[in-house]
């Protein structure tokens, strides 16, 4: 699903953040990014989403290479690609319903798609009762959700987690990630940057360790150290 | 991709009423400009009507007396011809002369009634092979006491003058039209650029969940167009008034010369439609690069 082959990619000049990075993501697999800070993880997740592109080195996202992808077909790409961030990036004038139809109004989808899938999607992440709140009356964990539905509502094959429970305390964080399994369940692959030892060392999944933008561990069932 | 009709509309319509002021601004300045093109065209135009009869190099008309007689007129047109002066003439007969006395004085039915086809001189307009003025004094005076002939009118000493002149206004219209133009354009630029951090934030949420960049983008840029456009239709309703006051100074006997100035409708049209697009275009430009250089993937 996700390959990236001698990925280097270095700011202005002289801040390496990934250096001949290679790994091999299957369907469906769930990945932990670890590492401390600046050691690339962001960078790892950006490259996947072409938001930035790589200095060297070939990136597969489900068996194109990106690289390639003409400017106009990107966003195409995103929609195959859910994101979802530390800081949820939701629009604090729109509900929590529009919030997460805003994702398919502006991708195109027709009215009733929406209508349908919006409600569907609350009820997997247990806001169905929350619909018609803003961002700011709602809990740091439930906004989460909230950006998880908006990020998965198009069922995309991959999920980009970039460091989600950051903001959140151990109990919320364990509510995420359960939605984040579940969500993983349904086929689509994982990938998640951290620093939560606690999160890493619970699940047991696939570890991949960097360190200033080297792969230094990758690890199936592994722990955060 | 389906743009979806009310969702442009809606985007447009929250776009230009968050920067109202500078919205408003730019408008104005679009307006100014344009109504500077609308009147360096219309001074154009007027002139072009008033000097009609002197196109193609036409220095000057001799006018035969409305009562000459064939003899007369024939012994004139021969002596043209002859000259080797002369590089080409043309007759004007009483009923084309009346069509033109119609045209120039569309404005004055009162005195286009007046007048017939009888009363009015037959000419031959003259073009001489040297336009240069001495030249063609000499050679406009032998025909001044032929008989039959009227008068002998030639075109430097008025027509010219007139010509010259509004060339340098028209010029000097146009050059201050085209750098105001610049500035609207860039103050719609500036406008949009706005309205887009304004919007950062849904910006980014829509290119993180693949919202294509066109779609992104036509919101904006139509905003940029309308501004133009708000601002052209301003300038039609200055330049409208304009025209207005043109033939309403034409109409009084005092300055009858201004007559011919006045616009003909179709030309008017022709010039409020070129406004309106030039301010679309204006608009377009101006939002056109502001979306593909602060909104790129």
């Amino acid at each position: 699903m996700i390959k990236l082959e001698n990925v280097s990619k270095v700011y202005k000049g002289e801040v390496v953040a990934l250096r001949e990075a290679s790994a091999d993501i299957q369907k469906g697999e769930f990945v932990f990014l670890v590492g401390p800070s600046g050691s690339g993880k962001s960078t790892f997740i950006r490259l996947l989403n072409k938001e930035e592109n790589p200095d060297e080195g070939r990136i597969l996202v489900a068996g194109k290479d990106i690289n390639q992808l003409n400017g106009w077909k990107v966003p195409y790409l995103r929609r195959n690609i859910g994101c979802i961030f530390q800081d949820f990036k939701l629009l604090a004038a729109k509900t929590v319903a529009e919030n997460v139809s805003f994702a398919l109004e502006v991708i195109g989808r027709p009215k009733h798609v929406v209508q349908t899938q919006v409600p569907a999607i609350l009820e997997l992440v247990g806001l169905s009762s929350k619909a018609h709140h803003l961002p700011h009356e709602l809990s740091g964990g439930e906004q989460q959700r909230v950006s998880i539905a908006r990020a998965f509502v198009n069922r995309p094959l991959i999920l980009l987690a970039d460091e989600p429970t950051g903001n959140l305390d151990p109990a919320t964080s364990k509510g995420i990630m359960g939605l984040l399994e579940r969500i993983n369940e349904t086929g689509t692959t994982v990938v998640m940057a951290t620093h939560d030892r606690g999160i890493v060392d619970d699940m047991r999944r696939r570890v991949i360790e960097l360190d200033r933008g080297k792969i230094v561990r990758d690890q199936a069932h592994g722990v955060y150290e | 991709m389906a743009l979806k009709m009310n969702y442009v509309v809606r985007e447009t319509g929250i776009n230009l009423w968050r920067n109202v002021t500078l919205t408003v601004a730019s408008m104005v300045t679009v307006a100014a400009s344009l109504a500077l093109v609308g009147s360096a065209l219309l001074l154009r135009q007027g002139v072009e009507n008033l000097t009609a009869r002197w196109e193609g190099g036409i220095e000057f008309i001799v006018f035969l007396q409305p009562n000459a007689t064939e003899d007369q007129r024939a012994a004139v047109e021969q002596a043209l011809t002859d000259n080797p002066e002369v590089d080409t003439i043309s007759y004007v007969d009483q009923q084309a002369a009346y069509d033109e006395f119609k045209e120039l004085f569309r404005n004055s039915p009162d005195l286009v009634d007046a007048v017939t086809a009888e009363v009015l001189p037959p000419s031959y307009r003259v073009v001489p092979r040297v336009p240069d003025a001495e030249v063609v004094a000499a050679l406009g005076e032998q025909f001044e006491t032929r008989p039959g002939v009227r008068e002998v009118v030639f075109a430097f000493d008025t027509v010219r003058s007139i010509q010259a002149v509004s060339a340098t206004i028209s010029l000097y219209i146009f050059v201050a039209a085209v750098v105001l133009l610049v500035v609207a354009g860039l103050l719609i630029l500036n406008t949009i650029r706005m309205a887009m951090f304004a919007r950062r934030r849904e910006i980014e949420v829509m290119k993180l969940v693949g919202a294509t960049n066109w779609f992104i983008r036509v919101p904006f840029m139509l905003e940029g167009m309308i501004q133009g456009l708000v601002g052209g239709a301003f300038a039609v309703l200055l330049i409208l008034g304009l025209a207005t006051l043109f033939g309403s100074i034409g109409g009084s006997d005092d300055l009858a010369i201004f007559q011919g100035l006045a616009v003909a409708g179709s030309e008017l049209v022709t010039i409020c439609l070129l406004l309106m697009g030039i301010g679309i275009v204006v608009g377009a430009i101006g939002s056109g690069i502001a979306v593909t250089r602060f909104l790129d993937v």
